[in-house]
């Protein structure tokens, strides 16, 4: 290029324009290759940028102090990667930085994607433990309803039982007081000539006014269900109703407590219209025991 | 502000400095250039805030590219304030910035007004007034449209009014004024 040239380049303005940044990338590139090659244009150029330097000197507006110590922490940040690399090769810090650059974008996307990841997980496993878990449980609340129902069955099977057994504990105290007190008499009334195998118990205790019959060891047949045996107090040769019971031993009374009487010679049953009779059957007595 | 603190060195040694990547080159390089990034930025993005922003972001891209400068393609500065105004004009171009200043445009004016005030009367230069008459206002504003404020010379051949041809002549003359002023 000849000396007009490059005095025309100059005169362009394009140089100002380079160092006030108002060139396209392909201008930039021009311009710096025409400043390498001309000292000429160097020269200029250098000018121009160093009086642009002071001009912008002229209207530099100080930043807040604080700022300084932002700033410089955000570089100083970074820096401190840097220096690791300082011993290596100018051309290979470049690609360091680079790598650099390419390990943060892979830094985060690690931390971008783990966690994201992790929550995903975290969600699906939650959720088919939940699943599963409210499966187990209903299956375990299903079968102890069961056991429970049988434990309640059983139980009140068993409260049954023991009622049955505390009842009969009861009467079997009541029997046994009766045969232990010693104001109670024992009386055998023995069968007649009707049924001479028959056999009736009776306890009487005068001063306490009480007959009892032992149904346990009572030997009777069975009357049907239009008749009941009736227990008949011979006082003075006259009978007195001391009520009436049936010969069919229930498990549950062992003994049978009649109506109350102070005095008797004699105890005698004989069967009767169920309900029993004023006066007592004469020709169907059964058993007669005297006191 | 303590000026005894700060660091000055040679754009030389500066750029050495900052290859080796040693410590004290970035303390240097903000203490050196901050003011004048700052005033170009905060020309451009008028809230101080955001304009301390990118500010900040400007020493990152310039330590974070710094293997791309080469002193064979021009002086330092003229590198790192393209960054800064590039970075400035980003700002005010993104929809951020747009919904901001719709609620913040009487204040961000006022600061302005006050940043450029107090610019003007800086005691430490003494020689403005004399920039001023070196400059003429015609110029002035050229320079200052384009350099601080982002502007490309057609823009600001739209925004005058005025001629690219006439545009173009005004900023090499108002530029060589300049030249002249600071020789």
């Amino acid at each position: 290029m000849k000396v007009e040239d490059i005095q025309a380049y100059i005169k362009s303005g394009i140089l100002e324009l380079y160092v006030l940044g108002d060139v396209t990338p392909g201008e930039q590139r021009q311009v710096e290759k025409m400043a390498s090659k001309y000292p000429e244009i160097k020269a200029e150029l250098d000018s121009i940028a160093r009086s642009m330097e002071l001009y912008a000197k002229e209207n530099e507006i100080e930043p807040s102090e604080n700022l300084r110590g932002r700033v410089l922490g955000s570089l100083l940040t970074n820096f401190g990667d840097d220096r690791n690399f300082t011993a290596a090769p100018h051309h290979e810090e470049i690609e360091t930085e680079e790598d650099e650059e390419e390990d943060n974008t892979d830094q985060e996307d690690n931390i971008a994607d783990l966690p994201a990841r992790k929550e995903d997980n975290f969600y699906k496993y939650a959720f088919a433990a939940s699943f599963t878990l409210l499966i187990a449980s209903t299956i375990a609340l299903v079968s102890i309803y069961g056991k429970l129902q049988d434990s309640n069955n059983q139980l009140v099977a068993m409260q049954q039982d023991k009622q049955h057994f505390a009842s009969r504990v009861n009467l079997m105290n009541k029997a046994l007081t009766v045969f232990r007190d010693t104001s109670y008499k024992l009386i055998h009334l023995k069968g007649t000539t009707k049924t001479p195998s028959s056999l009736v118990t009776v306890a009487f205790s005068s001063g306490q006014k009480k007959v009892v019959i032992d149904m346990a060891n009572m030997k009777m047949p069975e009357n049907d269900k239009e008749h009941q045996y009736q227990l008949w107090a011979l006082v003075g040769g006259k009978p007195v109703n001391l009520g009436v019971f049936d010969a069919a031993r229930d498990t549950v009374t062992d003994i049978k407590e009649m109506r109350p009487i102070a005095f008797a010679d004699a105890f005698a049953v004989t069967l009767e219209p169920r309900g029993g009779s004023v006066n007592p059957t004469m020709d169907q007595m059964m058993v007669l025991g005297k006191y | 502000m303590s000026k005894k603190q700060k660091i000055s060195l040679s754009e030389e040694e500066l750029v050495r400095a900052l290859r080796n990547h040693e410590k004290i080159a970035v303390e240097a390089l903000y203490d050196m250039y901050s003011p004048s990034l700052y005033g170009v930025i905060s020309r451009i993005v008028t809230n101080t805030p955001l304009a301390e922003d990118v500010l900040q972001e400007t020493f990152v891209k310039i330590w974070h590219s710094f293997s791309t400068y080469s002193a064979e393609k021009g002086r330092l500065f003229t590198w790192m304030v393209n960054i800064a105004r590039n970075l400035a004009i980003d700002k005010i171009r993104s929809k951020d910035f747009k919904n901001q200043n719709k609620n913040q445009e009487i204040e961000n004016n006022v600061t302005f007004i006050d940043q450029y005030k107090s610019t003007a009367y800086k005691p430490e230069l003494i020689g403005v007034k004399d920039l001023v008459q070196a400059l003429k206002p015609e110029q002035k504003s050229i320079i200052d449209l384009v350099y601080f404020k982002g502007y490309t010379h057609v823009e600001a051949a739209d925004e005058l009014g005025i001629p690219l041809g006439t545009i173009k002549t005004r900023l090499r003359m108002g530029i060589q004024a300049l030249r002249k002023y600071f020789n």
